[in-house]
C-alpha cells in the first residue's frame, strides 16, 4: 500500500535535498573558481614580475632582482618556488628552498601561461604556473614577444596552496553540513505539516467508519473539509444517498411482497377455517378445495413472477437468439385467453404480417406477450376489443397491443410498469392480479434488448408499444 | 346482530360472510369502497368489518367519512399491512379494533362479538333476563334449568332483544339488526318470528317474557 504520508514526506524531503545539493554544487564551483582565479592572478603576477627581471646577455642569464627577497618568496605561509630553464631546457636557476627537489617544466604554448597542480615537499599541495618567454636583452628596455627565431626560456613558479585547499575543504564541509541540517529540519517540518494536513482525511475515515449498514441516513460532515477532499466527501455522500434510496426501495418491495402474499393466505385460511366450523356436505368441500386451489395457483404465479423479476434484476438469465415468426407467436400466446374473451364478447384482432420476424429469445418473448395479452384481457370492457399490430421500422420490430375499456387517468400511465401498482378498478378481483405483470414485461423486454412504453389514447384505449431488435420480413 | 363486511378479496369476503352468517349474524357484504360507504350510511350496523385496501374508496376514507358524519358504529379493520404506522393510523382514524391478515376466523368472531357487547354496553357474555339465560359465546339459551333450542334467526332476534332488555325495541330496529339488506323479509316477518320465539321461551302458566307495546314495538323482560 502506498502511503500518502510517505510519498509526501519523500517528495518534499527528496526535493529539498536535490535542490540543496545543486545549490551547494553551484556555490562551491563559483567560490572555488573565484579562489583559484585570485590565487592564479597572484601567481601570474609573480611569474611576470620574475620573467621581467630576467635579462640575457648573449649567453648569460641574469636575474635582475634578488628574487629571494621578494615578499612572495619570503612568505612562509604561502611559500613560493621557482625554477628556470634556458633555451636548451637546461635548468639555469631555482629556488634555494627547493633544495634537491625539482619543479617540473610545464609545457605550454608560447606567450600564455599554463597552470597545474602538484605536490611538493611533505606532500603539500602546490599550484604552479608555467611561462615561456623571451628574456629581455640587457641592452634593451623592450621585451620581445616569443618568436621561433628567438631563444626562449621556461619558468615555473609554484606556490603552496595548502590554505586554498583548506578553504575549499572548509567550504565543502560547510555546504555538506548545511545541506544535511536543512534537509533534516525540512523533513521534521514536512512530517508535522503532513500529519496536520492529513487530519481531515483521518477525521473523514473515522466518520465513514462510524456509518452502520442499518443506518444509511448518516452523512459525512461538511465542516472544515479542505477543498481537495470536498469532492470525495460529496461523492461519498451521493453514494450514501443512492444506497439509502435503493435500500428503501428494497424494503418497500419486501413489504409489498409480504402484503401481497398475506391477502391470498388470509383467503385460504378463512375459507378453510369457516369450512371446518361444522360438518359440510361433499359438494361444499369440493367447492372449497377448488377455491383454495385457485388461490394457490395465483400465489404460485405470483411467486414465479417475483423469482423472474429477481433473476432479471441480478442478470442471471441467459437468452437465446432465434428468428421468431411474430404472427405465430401472437396467435399461440392468445390461445389461453380465447375462450374467456369469447364469453365476455371481447373481439381479438391480430394485424401482424405473416412474414414479419424478429431475432429474440422465443420463450421469454412469449412470456412477455402473454403477460401483455393477459393484462389487456383483464382490463378490456365486456364487449370490447383487443388488437395487436406489428411492423418493421429501421431494423426494429414495433409490436403494439391495444385494448378498449381502460379506466386509468393519463397521469397514472407512467405507473403501470411499477411493481404491485394496480389501477383502482383492477382491484375488483383483488388477489388474482398482484400488479407484477407489466413490471415483469418491462424488465423482460429491456433484458431482451428492446423497449416498452404505454400510452392512453382517446376513448379509453390503452396501448403498449414494444420495440424489438433484429427485424426481417422474409422467413428463412 | 347485523354486520357490514367490506372486503375486496373474494375468497376472504365469501368465506367470512358464510362463517359470520353461520355464527348468527346478519351480514351485508361488498367488495367496493363506495358501495360499502353507501351501505354504512343507509343502515345501523352493529359492527362494520372494513378492509383498508379497496377499490373505489379506501377503508380509511370510509372510516373518516363515517366518523365525520357522527356515526358511532363499531369498526374493525382488516389489513394486510402490519406496520405499526398502519395500525396506529387505523385506530387514530376512529377504528375500534384491527386484525392483521391472515387471521384466525375464531379470533375475528370473538372480536366481533366483543364489539357487539360494547355496542350494548355489556361486558358479560352471559345475558340474564329473569330466569332466561343467553350465552353469547356459544349461542345457547336456557329458561331455568331447561335449554331452549332456537333457529339461528330466532336466536338472533332474542339476542337483540336481550341486549336491549327492558327497552322498547321497534319493529324497524329489529328488522334492521336481524335481517340482511337484500333479504326479502318485511317488518311483518318480525311479528311472525316474535311469535315463534314466544312459543319456545314462554311457559304456559306465566305471562310472556316479551311484551307487545302497541304502536311502538316489543320489550323483553320488562318488570310487570
Amino acid at each position: 500500500m502506498t502511503s500518502l504520508r510517505t510519498r509526501l514526506l519523500a517528495g518534499t524531503t527528496g526535493g529539498m535535498l536535490l535542490l540543496l545539493a545543486v545549490l551547494s554544487l553551484i556555490v562551491y564551483g563559483t567560490i572555488r573558481r573565484a579562489l583559484f582565479e585570485q590565487f592564479d592572478a597572484g601567481l601570474e603576477a609573480t611569474a611576470h614580475l620574475f620573467a621581467a627581471s630576467i635579462e640575457q646577455d648573449t649567453n648569460e642569464v641574469e636575474l635582475g632582482l634578488d628574487l629571494e627577497q621578494m615578499p612572495e618568496f619570503r612568505d612562509t605561509k604561502h611559500e613560493t618556488y621557482y625554477q628556470l630553464w634556458g633555451a636548451d631546457e637546461i635548468v639555469v636557476g631555482k629556488s634555494s628552498s627547493l633544495n634537491s627537489t625539482m619543479l617540473w617544466r610545464i609545457p605550454d604554448g608560447v606567450g600564455s601561461p599554463a597552470f597545474a597542480n602538484s605536490r611538493g615537499a611533505g606532500d603539500r599541495p602546490l599550484r604552479a604556473i608555467g611561462l615561456r618567454f623571451v628574456p629581455r636583452a640587457s641592452d634593451s628596455e623592450e621585451r620581445l614577444p616569443p618568436r621561433a627565431d628567438l631563444p626562449t626560456m621556461s619558468l615555473t613558479v609554484a606556490r603552496d596552496a595548502t590554505e586554498l585547499h583548506g578553504q575549499l575543504r572548509f567550504l565543502r564541509w560547510l555546504l555538506l553540513t548545511a545541506t544535511t541540517a536543512v534537509t533534516a529540519v525540512s523533513f521534521l517540518i514536512a512530517t508535522i505539516v503532513v500529519r496536520h494536513g492529513l487530519v481531515p482525511l483521518n477525521a473523514m475515515a473515522a466518520q465513514i467508519g462510524a456509518i452502520r449498514a442499518d443506518d444509511l441516513t448518516t452523512r459525512i460532515n461538511a465542516q472544515h473539509t479542505p477543498a481537495e477532499i470536498a469532492p470525495i466527501r460529496d461523492r461519498l455522500n451521493d453514494l450514501l444517498s443512492r444506497l439509502q434510496a435503493s435500500f428503501q426501495r428494497e424494503r418497500r418491495f419486501t413489504a409489498d411482497v409480504a402484503h401481497e402474499l398475506r391477502t391470498p393466505l388470509a383467503g385460504i385460511r378463512s375459507t378453510i377455517e369457516v369450512t371446518l366450523t361444522r360438518a359440510r356436505d361433499r359438494q361444499e368441500y369440493q367447492a372449497v378445495l377448488s377455491d383454495c386451489l385457485e388461490i394457490v395457483q395465483n400465489m404460485q404465479a405470483m411467486v414465479s413472477n417475483l423469482l423472474m423479476l429477481a433473476r432479471l434484476d441480478t442478470r442471471q438469465m441467459v437468452f437465446r437468439q432465434d428468428r421468431i415468426a411474430l404472427a405465430d407467436l401472437v396467435d399461440t400466446c392468445w390461445q389461453p385467453f380465447a375462450e374467456r374473451a369469447l364469453q365476455r364478447q371481447i373481439a381479438f384482432e391480430s394485424h401482424v404480417p405473416g412474414d414479419l420476424t424478429c431475432l429474440c429469445d422465443p420463450d421469454n418473448l412469449a412470456m412477455a406477450v402473454s403477460n401483455l395479452l393477459a393484462n389487456a384481457c383483464e382490463y378490456t370492457n365486456d364487449g370490447g376489443r383487443i388488437w395487436v399490430a406489428a411492423h418493421a421500422a429501421g431494423g426494429h420490430v414495433e409490436l403494439t397491443i391495444s385494448n378498449t375499456g381502460c379506466s386509468l387517468h393519463r397521469e397514472q400511465i407512467p405507473q403501470v410498469f411499477d411493481c404491485f401498482w394496480r389501477g383502482d378498478s383492477s382491484r375488483k378481483d383483488a388477489g388474482v392480479h398482484c400488479g407484477l405483470g407489466l413490471a415483469l414485461v418491462q424488465k423482460l423486454i429491456t433484458a431482451l434488448g428492446g423497449s416498452v412504453t404505454a400510452e392512453l389514447q382517446p376513448g379509453g384505449v390503452f396501448v403498449v408499444r414494444t420495440s424489438l431488435g433484429g427485424s426481417s420480413t422474409s422467413l428463412p | 346482530m347485523r354486520l357490514l363486511l367490506v372486503e375486496d378479496y373474494r375468497p376472504v369476503r365469501e368465506s367470512l360472510t358464510k362463517g359470520l352468517r353461520e355464527a348468527g349474524f346478519a351480514v351485508d357484504a361488498t367488495g367496493d369502497g363506495e358501495e360499502g360507504l353507501w351501505f354504512a350510511r343507509g343502515n345501523d350496523y352493529d359492527v362494520i368489518v372494513l378492509d383498508l385496501m379497496l377499490p373505489g374508496l379506501d377503508g380509511l376514507s370510509i372510516l373518516k367519512k363515517l366518523r365525520a358524519e357522527g356515526r358511532q358504529n363499531h369498526v374493525l379493520i382488516l389489513t394486510a399491512k402490519d406496520a405499526l404506522d398502519d395500525r396506529v393510523t387505523g385506530l387514530d382514524s376512529g377504528a375500534d379494533d384491527y386484525l392483521v391478515k391472515p387471521f384466525a376466523f375464531q379470533e375475528l368472531l370473538a372480536r366481533v362479538r366483543a364489539l357487539v357487547r360494547r355496542s350494548y354496553r355489556t361486558k358479560n357474555p352471559l345475558l340474564e333476563v329473569q330466569d332466561l339465560r343467553i350465552d353469547l359465546t356459544v349461542q345457547r339459551v336456557w329458561r331455568g334449568p331447561e335449554e331452549i333450542v332456537l333457529t339461528p334467526r330466532e336466536y338472533a332476534l332474542l339476542e337483540y332483544l336481550a341486549m336491549r332488555a327492558g327497552q322498547v325495541v321497534s319493529r324497524t330496529d329489529i328488522w334492521e339488526h336481524v335481517y340482511e339488506f337484500n333479504s326479502s323479509a318485511s317488518s311483518n316477518v318480525v311479528d311472525v318470528y316474535i311469535g315463534y320465539v314466544r312459543k319456545k321461551i314462554d311457559r304456559p302458566d306465566r305471562p310472556s317474557l316479551i311484551d307487545t307495546i302497541r304502536g311502538r314495538g316489543y320489550t323483553l323482560g320488562a318488570e310487570p
